[in-house]
């Protein structure tokens, strides 16, 4: 599978009303890649994805595709598709029409615009819903003829911006499949933007993790979940407990009144930084056994694990276990040098 | 509890369109001494020619509208939020002068002696097609009043807004992503128009076409003042058969009962050519 740069963002910047929106995005996506936006509401995800799209320009910088330059290219000329984050289907024309509008502007023939819609209806599971009015659709189906009516284009590339948004936590999770299997089927490069950490680590092969309008990390789910750049990243993937520590020197650290050994080096002597231990891997044991002792306050079961929240002297710390324990008992907290990650503190992060 | 609280409206209705309905139909069946009759019905036969001009002239002045009026709306609807208001102050501004007044002012406008012959004849058009087209019968003035066109500018002037602002009201109502997946899809700006925004706005369209159609079909004013009344309306015949002096109320309804049925018959139309899009383009029936 060959994997050549097809989109390029350089430098964009955006501002509106003199408010800047996006600060600098600078991202290069490779042909039949599955990219993800990820970030939390307001960051700037959206209007990314307008400006691949066409439908917002740049303050500054510029969109290459394969090279070209694309800034000043209306969004009916680019072969670049998208799925509206609340669909945008025709109300005045059924799911077949909706489909077959941009077939239609091609001028094809009607033979193939229904060949085409029928194998399309047939993909997304809607076999049957050709004369339906769009509005008597659920939403689940709703997307389903979103979906169609840009895949239906054979476009280079698929914007997807919050599809899945409105759906039911099942129905998402079976659309995250589909979504997944038809990009791989069909070579297409998705960008996908969603605030939802779990839905972009299990569909992409790229995360992009904004803030701000600013990246604050671009890699692999697997690299991102391990291996986050700032506390930000850390506590967005997954959460995450964040702490005001001192790296005292290389291998140690000093955090709720303790030092602690670590593995991280190069962070100078007396740093200020951040400290970011995982809920799963703090270790409960006896109070004497570990350098730090708290108090149960309250205990949640989600299903697999047991989520607690125990009180130290100087900080809260959220716990995930698999063994319960009883509200108002002392436990002791233990973190093997590890899992106790070491980070720069940045203003983004705050 | 809500159910008494619509009482009023009921008698409201009962005596200010129920009642008059039932009077229009009574008079329109009965005869002078008060006996069942169809001939009122069979002597409006004579006046066909009446009902055809009615038409023709309310229908030439709805295209007019719709003509003016979808662009104008069109261009309201593009225009920043804080104008858009501003507009449609202009646009809203001629109706709060008087109904009468505003008719009266085309007259001395339109009249012989009136402001645009005068204009024609200092600045020296008049003497100009003279020479150019009849030399041998020279006019005056330009025949503009008491003509149907006169009458049709008179009802484009006061029927006008009833276009624009029902399909002002639907086109800024257009979900603006609709454009945008339109765009999406291929749609350059003059496709996104036919394909999205035009089928989008019908029933802004039906609604326009109705609110100008229905007053101007049934105009008295207007033909009497602008079109000199030598050519009458239907509005000027029932007219006559109440207040003028062909007094004949019973004719009168009769009329006024047919005409119902017609307007009825062409929204009934008008309506099937909307068939699947808008819903509420049926609100108006
Ligand atoms: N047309 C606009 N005019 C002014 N401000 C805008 C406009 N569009 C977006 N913004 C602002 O830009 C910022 C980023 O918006 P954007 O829609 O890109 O966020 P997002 O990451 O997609 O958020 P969400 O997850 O809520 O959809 C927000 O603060 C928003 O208020
Ligand atoms: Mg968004």
């Amino acid at each position: 599978m060959e994997k050549k740069c097809l989109i390029e963002l350089k430098c964009i910047e955006k501002e509106f009303d003199g408010e800047q929106v996006l600060k600098g995005i600078s991202l290069s996506i490779r042909n039949r890649e599955f990219v993800t936006l990820l970030g939390p509401s307001g960051c700037g995800k959206t209007t990314t994805l307008r400006i691949i799209g066409g439908f917002e320009s740049p303050t500054s910088g510029d969109v290459l595709f394969e090279g070209r330059r694309l800034n000043d290219i209306p969004p009916y000329k680019r072969e670049i598709n998208t799925v509206f984050q609340r669909y945008a289907l025709f109300p005045h024309l059924d799911v077949a029409e909706n489909i077959a509008f941009g077939l239609r502007l091609r001028k094809l023939g009607e033979q193939e615009i229904q060949t085409k819609v029928r194998t399309m209806l047939e993909l997304v599971g809607l076999r049957g819903f050709e004369r339906r009015k769009v509005t008597s659709l659920s939403g689940g189906q709703q997307q389903r003829v979103a979906i169609a009516r840009a895949l239906v284009m054979q476009p280079r590339v698929l914007l997807l911006d919050e599809p899945l948004g409105a759906l039911d936590l099942k129905l998402r999770k079976d659309m995250q499949l589909e979504l997944k299997k038809i990009q791989q089927s069909t070579g297409i490069t998705f960008i996908y933007v969603t605030h939802d950490q779990e839905e972009a680590l299990t569909m992409s092969d790229t995360v992009v993790v904004m803030n701000h309008g600013i990246i604050q990390q671009i890699g692999s789910p697997t690299d991102i979940y391990n291996e986050p750049v700032n506390a930000f990243v850390a506590d967005f993937i997954g959460e995450s407990n964040i702490l005001d520590g001192v790296m005292v020197r290389d291998e140690l650290v000093r955090f709720c009144g303790r030092s602690f050994e670590c593995v991280d080096k190069g962070f100078g002597e007396q740093t200020p930084v951040d400290v970011v231990i995982r809920p799963e891997d703090i270790k409960l044991t006896f109070p004497g056994d570990a350098l730090l002792q708290g108090v149960v306050e309250s205990i949640v079961f989600k299903g697999v694990h047991y989520e607690m929240m125990i009180r130290t002297e100087h900080f809260t710390f959220m716990v995930h276990s698999t063994l319960a324990e009883p509200v108002g008992k002392t436990v002791g907290l233990s973190v093997v040098p590890f899992h106790i990650h070491i980070m720069h503190k940045t203003e983004a992060a705050q | 509890m809500k159910k008494y609280m619509a009482y009023p409206y009921g008698v409201w209705m009962l005596i200010f369109i129920i009642a008059p309905i039932l009077l229009v139909v009574y008079y329109a069946f009965t005869d002078k001494s008060g006996a069942l009759t169809l001939g009122n019905f069979t002597s409006m036969l004579s006046y066909t020619s009446i009902f055809g001009r009615s038409f023709l002239l309310a229908f030439a002045a709805t295209v007019v509208c719709l003509l003016l009026g979808y662009p104008l709306a069109y261009i309201m609807s593009k225009q920043p939020p804080r104008w858009q208001n501003f507009y449609m102050m202009l646009i809203m501004l001629p109706m709060w002068m008087n109904f009468l007044l505003r008719t009266y002012a085309w007259m001395s406008i339109l009249e012989n002696n009136g402001f645009i012959n005068q204009f024609l004849q200092n600045i020296g058009v008049i003497r100009l097609l003279n020479t150019l087209l009849r030399p041998e019968a020279p006019i005056e003035y330009l025949p503009l009043i008491n003509t149907g066109g006169a009458v049709v500018l008179g009802m484009v002037y006061n029927f006008l807004p009833f276009m624009v602002l029902p399909i002002y009201n639907v086109l800024i109502k257009i979900d603006k992503k609709l454009i945008e997946a339109a765009q999406d899809l291929g749609a350059p700006s003059g496709a996104v128009f036919r394909k999205v925004i035009f089928p989008l706005s019908m029933p802004g369209v039906i609604a326009g076409i109705t609110m100008v159609f229905v007053p101007a079909v049934s105009t008295f004013v207007i033909s009497k003042t602008l079109g000199g009344g030598k050519e009458m309306l239907i509005g000027d015949l029932i007219d006559l058969q109440f207040m003028g002096n062909a007094y004949n109320p019973q004719l009168g309804s009769a009329i006024a009962l047919v005409m119902m049925a017609l307007v009825f018959l062409c929204m009934l139309i008008m309506n099937r050519f909307d068939d699947g899009s808008g819903e509420e383009g049926g609100l108006l029936l």
